[in-house]
């Protein structure tokens, strides 16, 4: 049984810079976000037990090639790809569709793995409309799995509790960033990844229809603005006076 | 003309860095103060294939040249010089056995410094010279199959750790100096307290005694006469690794004075909102840029060179520029700290303490120029 994890590639959010709170994304590279390298971590656990390959799913614009190095470096055995420059800014309906494409072509899918949601936009859609897509059952916040022959046992991770459910596989589960510690890669691996196979698909190659409108359109995406309150003190109790008025020193 | 990284080069950058960031930065306090770094630092580098990244993967290396390795010492010693410092030397010991030894030698010594448990050591320098090889007093005398070695190196790094040391010394009999391998700790060899250094700390520094140690005559590195040239070509690859480390060095001032800069307030406004400061942020910028940029040409060159003794005047400059500037930086960092920087609670009063080092080692700025005159006025 295959175990597939679909990653973004999204900008190095450590390099962002933000001007007129809108973020400047021009010569930042492209990698993987953090949660979707957890999902990827728990992938390669998971291997152990179902004895299958670990497949990395992703779609994305001409970069995604070298991006998905880095899934292949942490574990993943080889890469399904839909590559075309439109879907750098295509909307989540889109993606779920080509995603759900892409995991069609591969063979004896038993768990699919997605971060709960993208470290840039983290909007959570396309989880479920690939699940709905592909007709399997979803999970969400998963922080931790484990495959008993044709069932997933997965404990959720709830506001105020761990919910412990069971769900017949093939399934789509999603996985809050707890579920594990991304590895860092040794540089063996890194070198080692691009010889690691990979099917890259183009969007024609697919045979789903893509709409032509937009589903979504974004107004506005702007960094918030935070404002000092500028407060001067003259003395440390009247620092202490002013924190525990603003109830900030009781915990 | 290509000024990018390729994807495996910024991903092996992010696997120093991270691994810098959460495994050694922790530690560096204790590090810093005890100078000596945990041995667990060492086995996690080696999990990674940090350890020996120039090295060929047939014995155990990366394999992944010249290029990477300047990113990754970069890294680590923007977190701590003296860790970088401990890989620096690995590496000039391994590459000098990678290429001047023999297959033999190769598969019985390389190992132990890329998966092994060793580390490789390098003795040229001697309490009478650190810069002129002809001044070597150390001694080697042929007894039948063996050769029996004499010898007080001074300054030696790595020289705790068990491996191979490459110690130069002279033939008593032809007056040639050779590169000699020892395991460190056989019988005869032994090594002083540790040097109590004011910077690069935990880098381990002794000075290295050889009494009548006993080596199999076979046991020269690149056959008699050939210890000038694998000097050379040491020295040249050496020089990367300084460069790379006082690279990271000068990064880290960087990093420290802008920090400060936007931090420290006068009258309500961080004190980067002054000219002056501003300059000093303008200046820092150029100078890190330059340097970088240098350092990843050296690595560049390194790994397109046949031989690579050809790129000692190249990574002469870069080695003088790099530390030299990294220097320049340190202050202008410290300047902008003002009195807080002469603070050990102040990251900027520990950097200014290792980059003093970098012009001091491995070939002392004033002879490297005038290597690097001879070479241009050679046409
Ligand atoms: C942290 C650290 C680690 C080290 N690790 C090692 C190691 O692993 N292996 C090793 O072998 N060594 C090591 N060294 C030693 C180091 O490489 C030498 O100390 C260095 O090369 C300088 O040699 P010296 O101190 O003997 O200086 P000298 O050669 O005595 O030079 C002193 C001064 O005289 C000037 N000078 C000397 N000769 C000339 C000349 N011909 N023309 C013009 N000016 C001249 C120099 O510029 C310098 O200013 C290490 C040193 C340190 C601090």
């Amino acid at each position: 049984m295959n175990i597939v994890v679909a990653v973004k590639q999204i900008p190095d959010l450590q390099q962002i810079r933000i001007r007129d709170r809108r973020p400047v994304l021009d010569y930042v590279p492209c990698v993987l976000g953090d949660i979707d390298k957890s999902a990827l971590e728990a992938a390669v656990e998971l291997k152990e037990s179902v004895q299958g390959r670990v497949i990395v799913v992703s779609a994305g614009n001409g970069e995604i090639e070298d991006t998905v190095k880095e899934a292949l470096a942490a574990g993943g055995d080889e890469a399904v790809l839909v590559e075309d420059d439109t879907l750098a800014d295509a909307d989540s309906s889109v993606v779920a569709k080509v995603l759900a494409a892409a995991i069609r072509k591969i063979d004896d899918v038993g768990v699919i793995l997605f971060g709960e949601g993208s470290a840039d936009n983290y909007s959570g859609r396309v989880v479920s409309a690939v699940a709905a897509d592909l007709g399997y059952p979803q999970v969400g916040y998963a922080k931790q799995i484990e495959v008993d022959g044709p069932l997933a046992r997965v404990t959720r991770s709830l506001e105020d509790s761990d919910e412990i459910i069971e769900v017949p596989l093939p399934a789509v589960i999603s996985v809050v960033s707890e579920i594990k510690e991304p590895r860092i890669p040794s540089v063996t691996s890194i070198l080692k990844a691009r010889k690691k196979p990979k099917a890259i698909y183009r969007l024609d190659d697919l045979g789903i229809e893509i709409p032509s409108g937009k589903n979504i359109t974004t107004i506005s995406n702007l960094a918030p603005v935070s404002e000092r309150k500028g407060i001067v003190v003259k003395s440390v109790d009247e620092l202490v006076k002013i924190l525990k008025s603003e109830r900030r020193l009781e915990r | 003309m290509e000024f990018k990284l390729t994807k495996e080069q910024q991903l092996i950058q992010s696997v120093a860095r991270d691994y810098a960031e959460k495994a050694i930065a922790p530690l560096i306090e204790e590090i810093v103060e005890k100078n000596e770094v945990p041995d667990e630092i060492i086995d996690g580098l080696k999990d990674l294939d940090l350890f020996a990244l120039p090295i060929s993967d047939e014995y155990g290396g990366a394999g992944a040249g010249y290029a990477s390795y300047v990113l990754a010492e970069e890294q680590l010693s923007r977190i701590c010089p003296g860790v970088a410092v401990i890989v620096s030397v690995n590496n000039v010991g391994a590459a000098a056995m990678s290429i001047f030894g023999t297959e033999e030698q190769k598969k019985k010594y390389l190992p132990m410094g890329t998966t092994g448990s060793g580390v490789f050591s390098f003795a040229f320098t001697e309490p009478g010279t650190g810069s002129d090889p002809k001044q070597i007093t150390a001694t080697a005398d042929r007894d039948g199959d063996y050769y029996v070695l004499n010898a007080t190196k001074r300054f030696i790094t790595n020289s705790s750790y068990e491996g191979p040391i490459i110690v130069f010394a002279r033939d008593t009999e032809t007056g040639h100096i050779n590169g000699y391998i020892v395991d460190k700790f056989c019988e005869g060899y032994s090594i002083s307290e540790p040097w109590k250094k004011m910077g690069v700390r935990g880098a381990p520094l002794y000075d290295v005694y050889l009494k009548d140690v006993k080596i199999p005559k076979d046991n020269i590195l690149g056959g008699p006469g050939q210890g000038f040239w694998i000097l050379k070509v040491a020295m040249a690859l050496g020089k990367i690794g300084i460069s790379s480390i006082f690279l990271g060095a000068m990064l880290a001032a960087y990093e420290e004075g802008l920090t400060y800069a936007t931090a420290k307030t006068h009258r309500g406004a961080p004190i980067a909102k002054f000219q002056a400061i501003q300059m000093a942020i303008a200046d820092m910028f150029m100078k890190y840029e330059a340097a970088r940029w240098m350092a990843y040409r050296i690595g560049y060159l390194a790994d397109n060179a046949q031989d690579k003794g050809d790129i000692l005047k190249d990574s002469a400059a870069a080695k003088i520029f790099i530390t030299e500037t990294a220097i320049d930086v340190a202050r202008i960092a410290l300047n902008i700290h003002g009195s807080y920087g002469l603070m050990e609670d102040y990251k900027i009063s520990r950097v200014w303490k290792d980059v003093i080092f970098g012009s001091q080692v491995e070939g002392v700025s004033h002879l490297l120029k005038v290597l690097i005159a001879g070479e241009i006025l050679k046409g």
